[in-house]
């Protein structure tokens, strides 16, 4: 075998080095965003209309440990979905749908329809 | 990857933009002190003559007549498991088929490689079933009908890893079993035809999770060298030693573009195109996939012909000779995107596996697990994903320019090398943008 030659080492040692201060910078990113279940409940509305989402998916960020409301109106019979926490509601025409829960799991979880495959919107917990 | 029925349902969060800069300054540092002070002559991927064995006790275990037949009968013991939850469970979302197949076998695949090397060709079930019809039948599994066509070389694996990263990342319905059947019932019987007429070693022309393996494989820090003993190695000895065949570029860019679509197809800008075209969405997954492999494709072809030109290399050489380059890159990204899936969404496959028919049962007796964070924090996955993406790069980097000094004459190595390192860095940064952005 051919040991890692002396001139790899030196990289070697600077890339360890940098892999050390990735660490030490995300490490002060996550703590400064401490979970917080005192926040206000998260109340997010979509409608479904002709096979279009209102407002158009984007991303909608709760803290972890917070509620989150979802009301969903949907132009047509479909069940609606929130991925990893496994939440459902059925959807019936016109008539709003809510689901309700505490995101407590950090993540980026997509919430969507099921009949219609409609992406609603992707929720970021931090 | 999100499938429906819930596997893959929670996501990683979008790393923070002071780690994906990190990660960058770090790529293009590397970089520039590869090119300045490495070694001056091509170094890597010689014959092991000097390589340290492996104990005596492993190296006769391997040895002894038992080791295949053991791997061999896992391999089927496994593969019948896994068809009882496909052929006779329900089709809901706690059959454990889907996470088995894209969770555990796939993604699974990457960790055992890269620890103990080629590991599919001594598990594959078909491979096994090959070998027994064959010795029923008194032939030479080696023989086929045919001889393989000189120009096969890695083709039909290019079509085959295609078609299943169509399969786990843009087929409808990807997750039920109707389309796990079929897209399986197809592989299989394509797979078993041409080792009837070509022999056993269409399996490494064909198998895209044989050759999958392979290539993984070769940064494994142990292998059996040519005398058959084992022996400890340098991995990047290991990814030197893979040879330009044809479908080589291909395949490597098909595994890097491959997971850099699945990446950029959870961008919500991407959402909102797919979801308001007039066109249905698995035809813009299609296109994107495509486009994504497309483009990967096209920045490899550019780079790697400019270092020919400018490094004065035999024309029409370079494309192939540095293709395993690309591996560790592709590695590290595939490491980066899946492994809290892996993690997280194996355990919960493992736990349904116990109950492939969904009677209650608790066969294995894993019913009751529930899914552990296992050291899952937002911080630290950022960290790990960063960390081998960065890995993959410094790797890549080194291979590159190891080849590169067998490829160019002295004179001009150096310039020949700037198009590469400016490929692997855009490669890296975009993986590291993709990861922050989408």
């Amino acid at each position: 075998m051919r040991h890692a030659p002396a001139r790899i080492r030196r990289p070697l040692a600077t890339f360890l080095l940098g892999a050390a201060l990735v660490m030490a910078t995300s490490a002060c990113g996550g703590s400064s965003t401490p979970a917080s279940a005192d926040a206000p409940p998260k109340d997010i509305t979509v409608t479904i209309a002709g096979g279009k989402v209102t407002p158009e998916p984007g991303r909608i960020e709760v803290t972890k440990g917070q509620t989150v409301r979802i009301k969903v109106t949907s132009d047509v019979a479909d069940e609606a979905h929130v991925h990893g926490y496994d939440k459902e509601a059925s959807l019936q025409p016109g008539t709003p749908a809510s689901i309700e829960f505490v995101a407590d799991e950090t993540g980026l979880f997509e919430v969507e329809t099921h009949e219609t495959e409609l992406q609603l919107f992707q929720l970021v917990v931090r | 990857m999100l499938l429906a029925h819930g596997i893959g349902g929670r996501q990683d969060l979008p790393i923070p933009f002071s780690a994906a800069l990190t990660g960058a300054v770090l790529a293009l540092l590397v970089s520039f002190v590869a090119l300045g002070t490495l070694w001056k002559d091509a170094r890597l991927g010689g014959d092991l003559r000097a390589a340290r064995l492996l104990p005596a006790a492993v190296r006769r275990a391997v040895r002894s007549r038992a080791w295949p037949w053991v791997w061999r009968i896992a391999g089927l013991v496994a593969a019948a498991y896994f068809c009882v939850g496909l052929i006779f469970g329900p089709d809901v979302a706690d059959n454990p088929t889907a996470g088995a197949f894209y969770v555990l076998f796939w993604v699974g695949l990457v960790p055992l490689s890269l620890l103990f090397g080629p590991v599919w060709r001594g598990l594959s079930p078909l491979r096994t079933l090959h070998l027994l019809a064959c010795a029923a039948l008194r032939r030479d599994p080696a023989l086929g009908l045919r001889r393989t066509p000189p120009g096969l070389g890695y083709w039909p694996a290019c079509a085959g890893l295609f078609a299943f990263v169509w399969l786990e990342l843009v087929a409808p319905e990807r997750a039920t079993l109707p389309v796990i059947g079929i897209w399986l019932a197809i592989y299989v019987v394509i797979m078993l035809a041409g080792a009837v007429v070509f022999g056993a070693k269409w399996f490494g022309h064909a198998d895209p999770f044989e050759v999958y393996s392979d290539l993984v494989g070769r940064l494994a820090p142990v292998t059996r060298r040519a005398d058959g003993l084992l022996v400890w190695r340098n991995s990047l000895d290991g990814m030197a030693g893979l040879r330009p065949a044809p479908g080589l570029t291909v395949l490597v860019v098909l595994l890097l573009g491959s997971t850099m679509y699945d990446s950029a197809s959870n961008a919500p800008t991407w959402v909102r195109i797919v979801q308001d075209a007039p066109v249905p969405a698995p035809v813009m997954g299609t296109a994107g996939l495509v486009a994504v492999i497309g483009l990967v494709f096209a920045a490899y072809r550019a780079a790697t012909a400019l270092a020919g030109r400018w490094g004065a290399a035999e024309p029409g050489s370079t494309a192939g000779e540095l293709a395993h380059s690309i591996v560790p890159i592709a590695v590290g990204y595939v490491i980066a995107h899946y492994y809290t899936l892996f993690l997280l969404e194996g355990q919960r496959t493992v736990a349904l596996l116990s109950d492939p028919l969904n009677t209650g049962a608790n066969w294995l007796g894993t019913a009751g697990w529930t899914i552990k964070a296992l050291g899952t924090t937002p911080a630290g996955i950022a960290t790990l994903q960063v960390t081998v993406i960065v890995v993959g790069h410094v790797l890549g980097t080194v291979l590159a320019h190891d080849r590169a000094l067998a490829l160019f004459p002295r004179r001009t190595a150096v310039l020949g090398q700037i198009p590469l390192l400016v490929l692997m860095v855009i490669y890296t940064l975009v993986g590291l943008l993709l990861l922050f952005a989408a």
